[in-house]
């Protein structure tokens, strides 16, 4: 199967990276940062495969808590640990989709051949760059796009003019591709 | 002006694609173009509230999880001891442990406990025989240790010392890549304590381990003191060694007499028991079985108790025959005489002209010997033992009474007469040096049942056998047993 590179390579992240496995190993307290760090990704990943919000949520939840519960077992020679959680999602997407082959939650695994690991890799940057806007077109974008709420809701919870949303949605979808670009150049 | 129309133009089209409204197809700025492919991924933008809340769900996997049962299914130490809650009060001052819960019997006996040190869950109760749970001062000691993981070894361990935790191996630096040492508790549990000092792999760990088995071991193991106590803990100098086929009937009968506690240790080659039960202050071995083919070796054992008549009773009610009814001595015992079914003498006494029922000087537990030549015997005894001899009664050249000190135990003999015939008897003598001792009972006339040697239950020792028919077995404690 396809699976996702991290985003930065080099013996020197991947030290780091080894070390937060390490800890997490130890303390799973340490866990979170290795949440912080992939979080994105297997969101990504999951959205892919599945189109709905609320499967995505649940599945993406259960690849985190999968990882959690084998990460004694998780061993540094074998594969990367990005590959490794990508690996725990295709399963747990398998799963689903067999559990429920009546409903349509998403297409089954075979049938999208198309992901390929830069897409998801975009799209997790994407998010993450979500992340970094300046706080108010961040949450007009949140607000927009994941919470699916209307320019005159948004207004309406911000105290802002429907203009002013519009402009924020705007600009921040601007600051985005800019910065998509830029890594990309 | 431009700028707003792009604004707007975008609105319509991220509109349509949020609410898959088929939009007219229209001719877009390619400015607005380009931010729609950002859209389409976007749709799939997590939400943050569900970002941070499965990160504090992460936390704590335990309220999330499908199956809470599964998610606490792990190993968990269940350790039975004599005083659970001193037991808890001890965990809490040694290794820091909180307290769950207690379910307490109305009597105040601890039925269920549990405790937590770190983050792991133990579980304790009271001894209770009837439901199979014995502590370890029943069994003679617990076979499972507990290992504890903590972040710095040499602090726990002041800790559980300051507590009264014993040393059985000082804090160390290990093979493996561990500080760690081994703290008895008081109630029979040995735990590990350890903090991870160096990361070392299986390999590395299996190299370090085959050079350090390969290199011969050291002469002595030494405790945290730097020495190891010659006589073992608990032992006096003297121990008398009932060797008999009804081993097992002598056991229940001083645990029905005089409330011995001990426990069989093991089984010999010549298919004896070996047990060890203490009266009182005093350790008893008692070896022997119905198939063993040894001679067996009754002894005379004197035994000081609070209340003679009350012991005299249930000696009778434990099978026991009378020799002599208690009665007042002239010396101040309060004395009575019996006999167990392997012919044991037991003479049952209660000290009563001071305030303790046990004279000064001496254990619950005394030998006494009826030799033919007492004033020969007693002479040995000071020649091959360095015996001294603290009391002595005669007439005629006839001892009728003596005592002998020995080290930290007192014997004591009188001449042979009536009912009170020679009973050669084994004994287990803890002293500072083997063979030295050895030497010296053999110059004095002993003869040698075995030469000085080390065995694998952690003592050096040699056996003699006197004129009078007696077995002493010479020991040096040299190692405490892992």
């Amino acid at each position: 199967m396809a699976v996702g590179k991290p985003a930065a390579s080099g013996s020197q992240s991947e030290a780091k990276e080894r070390l937060l496995i390490e800890a997490a190993q130890k303390d799973p307290a340490h866990f979170a940062e290795l949440y912080e760090k992939h979080f994105e990704r297997v969101y990504a990943f999951v959205s892919w495969r599945v189109r709905d919000r609320a499967v995505t949520e649940d599945l993406t939840a259960d690849v985190f808590h999968k990882a959690l519960a084998s990460l004694p077992r998780f061993d540094w020679r074998g594969i990367p640990f990005a590959a490794w959680l990508m690996r725990i999602a295709h399963n747990v997407i398998a799963d689903q989709w067999k559990r429920s082959a009546r409903e349509v939650v998403g297409d089954p695994p075979e049938a999208v051949t198309t992901i390929t690991p830069e897409q998801i890799e975009d799209r997790a940057r994407l998010f993450r760059l979500v992340g970094l806007l300046p706080a108010d077109q961040k949450r007009v974008i949140g607000m927009r796009f994941a919470e699916g709420k209307t320019i005159r809701e948004i207004a309406k919870e911000l105290r802002r003019t429907e203009g002013a949303v519009k402009q924020l949605q705007f600009r921040g979808m601007e600051t985005l591709r800019d910065k998509l670009g830029e890594k990309h150049g | 002006m431009a700028k707003r129309t792009l604004i707007e133009q975008l609105d319509d089209a991220v509109t349509g694609l949020l609410t898959s409204r088929k939009s007219k197809p229209r001719q877009l700025d390619p400015e607005v173009t380009s931010l729609l492919n950002l859209a389409a991924d976007l749709r799939h933008l997590p939400r943050p509230a569900f970002r941070k809340k499965l990160k504090a769900d992460l936390r704590e996997p335990v309220s999330t999880a499908a199956s809470p049962v599964s998610a606490q299914a792990t190993a968990t130490p269940y350790l039975t001891v004599q005083n659970a809650a001193q037991a808890i009060e001890f965990y809490k001052k040694a290794f820091g442990a909180t307290e769950i819960m207690r379910l307490t019997e109305p009597g105040g006996r601890i039925g269920h406990a549990e405790i937590e040190i770190g983050g792991s869950r133990i579980m304790l109760a009271d001894e209770s025989p009837d439901y199979g749970s014995v502590a370890p001062p029943t069994l003679g000691g617990s076979p499972v240790k507990i290992n504890l993981e903590v972040s710095d070894v040499d602090a726990v361990a002041r800790q559980a010392r300051a507590a009264g935790a014993k040393v059985v191996r000082p804090v160390e630096d290990q093979f493996y890549g561990h500080r760690s040492g081994q703290f008895a508790d008081p109630f029979g549990y040995t735990w590990i304590i350890s903090t991870e000092i160096e990361s070392v792999s299986h390999e590395e760990m299996q190299r370090r381990f085959e050079s350090l088995v390969s290199t011969p071991p050291k002469e002595v193991e030494k405790s945290a003191t730097g020495k190891v106590n010659p006589i073992r803990e608990g032992f006096h100098t003297i121990t008398p060694y009932i060797a008999v086929r009804e081993a097992h009937e002598v056991i229940d009968f001083i645990q029905k007499t005089f409330d011995a506690q001990g426990s069989i240790l093991g089984v010999g080659s010549a298919g004896g028991i070996h047990a060890e039960y203490k009266i009182g202050d005093s350790m008893l071995m008692i070896g022997g079985s119905a198939s063993w083919k040894g001679t067996p070796m009754p002894t005379a054992l004197h035994v000081y108790v609070k209340d003679a008549d009350a012991t005299y009773k249930r000696a009778l009610a434990a099978g026991a025959t009378v020799i002599r009814e208690p009665a007042d001595m002239p010396y101040g015992d309060r004395e009575a005489g019996v006999k167990d079914v392997a012919g044991n003498h037991w003479y049952i006494a209660t000290q009563q002209v001071s305030a303790s029922y046990i004279p000064a000087g001496f254990h619950a537990v005394t030998p006494y010997l009826h030799p033919k030549g007492a004033a020969k015997a007693l002479d040995f005894m000071k020649r091959a033992f360095g015996a001294e001899e603290t009391f002595r009664s005669e007439s005629d050249n006839v001892i009728h009474h003596a005592s002998l000190r020995l080290g930290s135990s007192m014997l004591s003999l009188g001449e042979a007469h009536a009912e009170f015939q020679p009973m050669p008897t084994m004994f287990y003598l803890y002293v500072e040096d083997t063979d030295a001792l050895y030497k010296q009972a053999m110059a004095a006339g002993a003869k040698s049942l075995a030469a000085p040697a080390d065995q694998p239950y952690g003592d050096r020792n040699a056996a003699v056998e006197d004129p009078f028919g007696n077995q002493w077995y010479i020991a040096t404690h040299v190692r405490d047993p892992q």
